[in-house]
C-alpha cells in the first residue's frame, strides 16, 4: 500500500466527491476529502496507481512524502 | 525608458534640484471627482480640455496646446498653466473641499542617455564609491542603505521585530485570522491568556497540544502579545486571531495528508494568512502544493513557508528551496541575521519555477515563546523567519484589507532590498505598514 493525495482537476472540483466515488471504486481507501483545495487523500496497491492517474477529474496523483522537523534542543530549526 | 531630469545631470546618481516646466500637476481626491468644476471654482480656469473628449485614442496634445489644463479623467490628475497664485488657491482648495490631494510642479522627463561617456562617469563614479566603502570598512552587505546594520534584542522588544519595524507600526492584526501549521500550541502559556485561539490536531492519535515546542514558538513570532508578562515583546500580529493546526507530530514529523488537511482548514476558516515553517529537502515541485496554493490564494489565503536550512554556505553549498516552499503560488522564506545578512543555513533559489526566495525575515537567534516551564527559547531557522513574514502579511492585511495574491504583492512591493542577490533574498526584508 501507498499513501497517496490526488489532486481534482479545476473542473471537478464542484464535484469532487464524485470524484472520490470513482476513486473508492478503482480500489483506494479514501481518507479525506478536501473540498476548499480539491485534493482527496489516503491509500492503494501500488499497482492499481495507473487507474487512478487515468480517471476522470484527475490531474494527478502523487506518493505523500514525509516531513521531520530537527529535534527541540536543535540550535537551527 | 524615462527619468526625471535633474538639472545639471551628468550621470553622477546624487540627487538635485529637478528641472521643471512651469506647469503644474493637480491630483484629485478621485477619479469622480469634476475636474473641471473645482480648476473653475479654485482658480478662474474654465478653458480646460478633458481626456474624456478624445475617448480612447489619447489625449492630442496639439489639440490642447491652448487649454489651460488638461485633464486626465481615468487618472484622476489635470495639467494646468497656472502662475502662482492660482496653483497657491488649488493648493488651499485641498483643505477646505477635500477635493484636490496635492498640486506639484510638472517635472521635466528625458529618455535614459546610453552615450559611451555617461557609462564611463557612471563606471567611474561606481568604482568611486565602492572604494569609499572599502577604505572605510563599511558594510555593503546590508540593506539599510548608508549604514550598516546591526540589530540587538532590547528590553522592550527582539531584534526581528525592530528590523522589521513591527515595533513602529500602528497595526495589530486585529481581527485578522492567522493560521500556523506546525506542532501544535501550548494552550497553557501565561503569554497567550485571554487570547482568542483555535486549535485543532490534525496528526492521528494527538492532540493539538505542542509536544515539541516549535509550534509555540512560531506562533510566537507570528502572533505574541505586545506586552508579555515578563522580557521584550517577540510577537508580531499581537492581536490577530490565532489558528493552530497541528501538522506535524510531538516528534516534529509528518505528511502531506496532515499539512493538506490543516490548510483545507486554515482556508475554510478564512485565515488570511497561513504560516507553515516546514518542508523537505525536495527539489521538485510536488503538485499537491502547486493547486492548494493556487486554490488559497484564490480564496483570500496567503501560504508563506520556509524556504529551507539545507545550505552549508560556509562550505560552499549554497542549498535549494524545497517543497511545499518551491510551489509557484506559495511564498519561499529566507533567514536573515543581526546585521540583515543571509543566514549560512538559508536555502538559495531553485531553478524549478515557484522555486525561488521570495521575500526575507529574521532568521538567526530569534527569542519567542516555548511550551511552558522553559516559557521562552532562542532559535534559528528559516522556520523563524516564516512566521516573521507571516505576521507582517497579517499586518498588511488589515491595514490595506488585500487578500491573496494581491497580499503577496504588498508584502513584496514593501519590502526593504537588500545587497544580498535575489537568488539568496528575493525582494528584501519585509516590513511593516507605518
Amino acid at each position: 500500500m501507498i499513501h497517496i493525495t490526488v489532486t481534482v482537476d479545476q473542473e471537478h472540483l464542484r464535484v469532487i466527491g464524485d470524484v472520490a466515488s470513482v476513486l473508492r471504486a478503482k480500489g483506494m481507501h479514501v481518507e479525506q476529502v478536501l473540498d476548499n483545495i480539491g485534493i482527496i487523500t489516503g491509500s492503494l496497491p501500488e499497482d492499481r496507481r495507473p487507474d487512478l492517474e487515468s480517471a476522470e477529474g484527475v490531474e494527478s496523483v502523487d506518493e505523500q512524502r514525509n516531513f521531520q522537523l530537527a529535534p527541540p534542543d536543535s540550535g537551527v530549526q | 525608458m524615462i527619468e526625471a531630469a535633474s538639472s545639471g545631470s551628468g550621470g553622477s546618481g546624487t540627487a538635485a534640484e529637478a528641472e521643471t516646466t512651469g506647469r503644474y500637476i493637480v491630483i484629485f481626491a478621485g477619479t469622480d471627482t469634476d475636474a473641471s468644476a473645482v480648476l473653475s471654482s479654485a482658480a478662474g480656469l474654465s478653458n480646460v480640455a478633458s481626456s474624456r473628449d478624445f475617448r480612447n485614442r489619447g489625449a492630442d496634445l496639439s489639440e490642447t496646446r491652448d487649454a489651460d489644463a488638461t485633464v486626465f479623467a481615468s487618472l484622476g490628475m489635470a495639467v494646468v498653466s497656472a502662475n502662482a497664485e492660482q496653483a497657491a488657491a488649488l493648493q488651499a482648495s485641498s483643505g477646505s473641499q477635500g477635493k484636490v490631494i496635492s498640486v506639484v510642479p510638472e517635472l521635466v522627463h528625458r529618455v535614459l542617455t546610453d552615450s559611451s561617456s555617461v557609462y564611463a562617469h557612471g563606471y567611474r563614479d561606481g568604482v568611486a564609491d565602492l572604494t569609499a566603502r572599502l577604505d572605510s570598512g563599511a558594510d555593503t552587505g546590508n540593506g539599510s542603505g548608508d549604514r550598516p546594520a546591526n540589530f540587538e534584542d532590547s528590553a522592550t522588544a527582539t531584534w526581528g521585530l525592530q528590523a522589521t519595524r513591527a515595533t513602529s507600526s500602528p497595526q495589530s492584526g486585529k481581527g485578522i485570522k492567522v493560521a500556523v501549521l506546525d506542532t501544535g500550541f501550548d494552550a497553557s502559556h501565561p503569554d497567550f491568556a485571554g487570547r482568542n485561539v483555535t486549535a485543532e490536531s490534525f496528526t492521528p492519535g494527538e492532540s493539538a497540544q505542542d509536544g515539541h515546542g516549535h509550534g509555540t514558538h512560531c506562533i510566537g513570532t507570528a502572533c505574541g502579545p505586545r506586552s508579555p508578562s515578563t522580557g521584550p515583546r517577540y510577537g508580531v500580529a499581537y492581536e490577530a486571531d490565532i489558528f493552530a493546526g497541528k501538522v506535524l507530530g510531538n516528534a516534529g514529523s509528518g505528511n502531506d495528508g496532515g499539512i493538506l488537511a490543516g490548510i483545507d482548514w486554515a482556508v475554510s476558516n478564512d485565515c488570511a494568512v497561513i504560516s507553515m515553517s516546514l518542508g523537505a529537502d525536495v527539489a521538485q515541485v510536488h503538485p499537491p502544493y502547486t493547486a492548494a496554493g493556487r486554490r488559497a490564494l484564490q480564496q483570500g489565503s496567503l501560504i508563506v513557508a520556509a524556504a529551507g536550512n539545507n545550505a552549508e554556505r560556509d562550505a560552499g553549498n549554497f542549498g535549494f528551496v524545497g517543497t511545499p516552499a518551491n510551489s509557484p503560488f506559495i511564498i519561499a522564506t529566507a533567514a536573515l541575521n543581526q546585521q540583515l545578512k543571509l543566514a549560512g543555513f538559508s536555502a538559495r533559489s531553485a531553478p524549478a519555477r515557484g522555486g525561488q526566495v521570495d521575500v526575507a525575515g529574521p532568521g538567526f537567534e530569534v527569542y519567542s515563546s516555548w511550551p511552558m516551564p522553559e516559557r521562552y527559547k532562542t532559535i534559528s531557522g528559516t522556520s523563524m523567519a516564516t512566521p516573521h513574514a507571516a505576521g507582517i502579511a497579517a499586518l498588511w492585511a488589515g491595514a490595506t484589507g488585500h487578500r491573496g495574491l494581491e497580499l503577496w504583492a504588498t508584502i513584496v512591493q514593501e519590502a526593504q532590498r537588500l545587497h544580498a542577490p535575489s537568488v539568496d533574498v528575493g525582494a528584501g526584508l519585509v516590513l511593516a505598514p507605518q
